[in-house]
Parts: structure tokens; C-alpha cells; sequence
């Protein structure tokens, strides 16, 4: 049981060194290789990208500062002006020279482009091509305004054809109804010459007593008239 | 959700780039004239519905006015860069012979598109492998021929460094 029991704890003792890699160490310590600067994050970064180290360690952003910073004032960098200046001025000179050639190339590049495109485009075949083409358009327009004009001739003479149809038509009719009435007319005039006029009432009435006319008959399926009443 | 307007159809990306007819760089405005009523005009309203988004798609620059009963016959008129303004007369025509038209007086022939296809091309090399942006492939395991990717193939016991560290501390 006791040799049972110290071989557990020298098999545990083995293990606990023999796992300097695990990630449960203090942070401070940087016992993985690389150390503490070789944080690599879970996102795995590309090889290029700058690799923060957290300034803030142990403390949250919350908790006050120590009581040793009390009376703590935080300086600036000392800067010595004159140096600052000649520098700031150097600078100043070196990138407004780089930016300008960087300009002049890309204004460059950007002019050859296009002249190159411009070179492609008005060449002389393709004019040569374009105007065949534009001409080509302009029958085809003439073309289709023969045939516009054919059409709108054939509409007008359809329809010059179809107003004299009703004119003839109207002519027509306007004629059948004069010669009714025409008709009508003689018709009438003849009869006048029958009518009762005050002249010759007297003679007419005469005329009725003279000869009395006898209108009851009887007349057979064949219409002829089969029997006469006596005038009384 | 129900689709959007009689012919949805010409919504698609299928047909929309199904339209073959690209302007010359010199065109930079069309304009179609027609009228929303008789047979004469059919050609030109079947134009603009049908058409009209295809080269639209193709050309996103060229800028496209619609007038509605202006004119009493329908006709679409071009302008071009230099000044020149093309008139083309579209009655009494179908719609697809209107395209072919202006496909054959303004539209790029297919040598040029497939010249200006070939140098697209030969702006990018397939063969490299990077990011998707300006790559095909992000990486060498995804290339016909080379290792597949251990993440879905482990790798042969030989190529694997544990197997070799361990073959070298053996010997």
C-alpha cells in the first residue's frame, strides 16, 4: 500500500513537470516559449500583424491607482525644440518631395492609359467601320420610310374609296325617295281630278241620287260576286 | 413573398445577362420614342419591355430615356460622344429585329469582346493561390495535384514531422 501509494505520487510529481506547457501559469512568468511576447490570440493573426502586449496585467480599468501614485505627476518625453524643429522641418521636406513624385508617376501612367485607349479607339478602320455602318442605318431608315409612305397611300385610298362608296349610296337612296314621292305626287294629282270641290258639289250630289249604287253582295270562294239584293 | 411584375422573369440574373448586345464606349445616351397604343408601336413597347433591362445590364453607363406618346410614329436616337446623334426607325418592326439593328450599327462585335476578354484575363494569373479577393484559391491543398488538406485527409505517417522526429530519435 505505501510503495503503491508513493509510486502514485511519484507518477503525479512526473506529470506535474512533466506539463511546464500547460496554459494555467501565472502570466507574469512567460514559461511557454517565446515568453510573454509570444501571445499568439485564438483569432490566429497573419505572421504581419503587430502583436499587442496588455499593459495592464494584474488590475481591471476600474480600480484605483496605487497609494505610492499618489503624488505622481506624468511628463511628456523631454523634447529638445530646436532639434524637434529641424526635424519636423526635414520631414516635412522629404514626404512632400515623395508624394509629389508619387503624383507625377501615377499622373504618368494614368496619361499612357489612356492614350493608349484613345490610340485603340479612333483608328482609322474604325471610323471607316462606323461610317459604313451610319450609312447602312440611313437606307434602312429610307427604307422603312418608302414603306411608311406606301402604307399611309394605301390608307388614303382605301378611304377616298370608302367616302365615295357612302356618297354613292346616300345619292342612291336620296334618289329612290324622290321618286316616291314624285310617285306619290302624280299619284295624288290624279286622284284631284275626282275630288268634291264647291263648284261642282251640287252636280256631284246630283249625279249620286241619279244613279244609286248598290254595295251588298255576296261573293263565292272565288271572290266573284254570286248574288245581288234588290235596291229597294 | 410573391414574385414582382407580370414578367418576373426578366428580374433574373440568367436573363438579364443573356442580353448580347454591348454599346461602343462612344455611346452615351438612348433615347426611345413610342406610343403606348396601336399595332404600329408593338415592336417598340415589347422593345423596351423586354429589351430594354438587357442592355441596361450590360451597359450600366449608357443613360436610357423612355417617352411615352410624344411622336406619332416610334423611333429610338443615339447620341454618341461626338456629338453625332444616330436616328433609327423602329416602326412596323419586332422587337427582336430592332436588336439585331442596333446590335449590328453600334453594338461591339464579338471579336472585340472577346479581345477585351483576354485582356481582362491576362490581368490576374490562375495559378496563384491568396487571398479570395484576387485569387481563385486561398490555399495549395485546395490545387488539383498537391497534398489535400489534412484537416479532411490526414497526412501519410511519413510526412508528418511527430513521425520523423520520432524515426530520428530512434536511429
Amino acid at each position: 500500500m505505501a510503495p503503491r501509494g508513493s509510486l502514485l505520487l511519484l507518477a503525479l510529481l512526473l506529470l506535474s513537470c512533466a506539463l511546464p506547457r500547460a496554459r494555467g501559469q501565472h502570466w507574469s512568468h512567460g514559461w511557454y516559449p517565446g515568453g510573454k511576447r509570444d501571445l499568439r490570440t485564438p483569432a490566429n493573426l497573419p505572421a504581419w500583424a503587430p502583436r499587442a502586449v496588455p499593459a495592464r496585467g494584474r488590475k481591471t480599468r476600474y480600480d484605483p491607482p496605487a497609494k505610492s501614485k499618489a503624488g505622481r505627476v506624468k511628463l511628456p518625453p523631454p523634447v529638445d525644440p530646436e532639434e524637434l524643429l529641424v526635424v519636423l522641418e526635414r520631414y516635412r521636406q522629404h514626404r512632400l518631395v515623395l508624394s509629389a513624385l508619387r503624383a507625377e508617376f501615377r499622373a504618368e501612367v494614368l496619361q499612357r492609359k489612356r492614350e493608349e485607349r484613345l490610340a485603340a479607339q479612333g483608328s482609322a478602320e474604325e471610323l471607316e467601320e462606323h461610317r459604313r455602318l451610319m450609312a447602312w442605318n440611313e437606307e434602312e431608315n429610307a427604307r422603312q420610310r418608302a414603306r411608311r409612305e406606301e402604307r399611309l397611300r394605301k390608307e388614303e385610298e382605301e378611304q377616298k374609296r370608302r367616302k365615295l362608296e357612302i356618297a354613292e349610296k346616300q345619292a342612291r337612296k336620296m334618289e329612290a325617295f324622290v321618286e316616291e314621292k314624285e310617285k306619290e305626287v302624280l299619284q295624288l294629282q290624279e286622284e284631284a281630278k275626282n275630288f268634291i270641290t264647291p263648284e261642282n258639289l251640287e252636280a256631284r250630289i246630283e249625279e249620286c241620287l241619279d244613279n244609286p249604287r248598290n254595295y251588298n253582295f255576296a261573293i263565292d270562294k272565288d271572290g266573284r260576286i254570286v248574288k245581288r239584293t234588290v235596291l229597294s | 413573398m410573391p414574385m414582382k411584375g407580370r414578367f418576373p422573369v426578366r428580374r433574373t440574373l440568367q436573363y438579364l445577362s443573356q442580353g448580347d448586345v454591348v454599346f461602343k464606349s462612344s455611346v452615351k445616351v438612348m433615347t426611345v420614342n413610342y406610343n403606348t397604343a396601336g399595332q404600329l408601336s408593338e415592336g417598340a413597347r415589347k422593345f423596351v419591355f423586354f429589351n430594354i433591362p438587357q442592355i441596361q445590364y450590360k451597359n450600366p453607363w449608357v443613360q436610357i430615356m423612355l417617352f411615352r406618346n410624344m411622336t406619332p410614329s416610334p423611333f429610338l436616337r443615339f447620341y454618341l460622344d461626338s456629338g453625332e446623334q444616330v436616328l433609327v426607325d423602329v416602326e412596323d418592326k419586332t422587337n427582336k429585329e430592332i436588336t439585331e439593328h442596333v446590335k449590328k450599327i453600334l453594338g461591339k462585335n464579338k471579336e472585340m469582346l472577346e479581345r477585351e476578354e483576354r485582356e481582362r484575363k491576362k490581368l490576374s494569373h490562375p495559378a496563384t493561390f491568396g487571398p479570395k479577393k484576387y485569387h481563385l484559391r486561398e490555399c495549395m491543398c485546395e490545387i488539383e495535384g498537391q497534398v489535400p488538406c489534412p484537416a479532411f485527409v490526414p497526412l501519410p505517417k511519413e510526412m508528418r514531422g511527430k513521425y520523423k522526429a520520432a524515426m530520428k530519435n530512434e536511429a
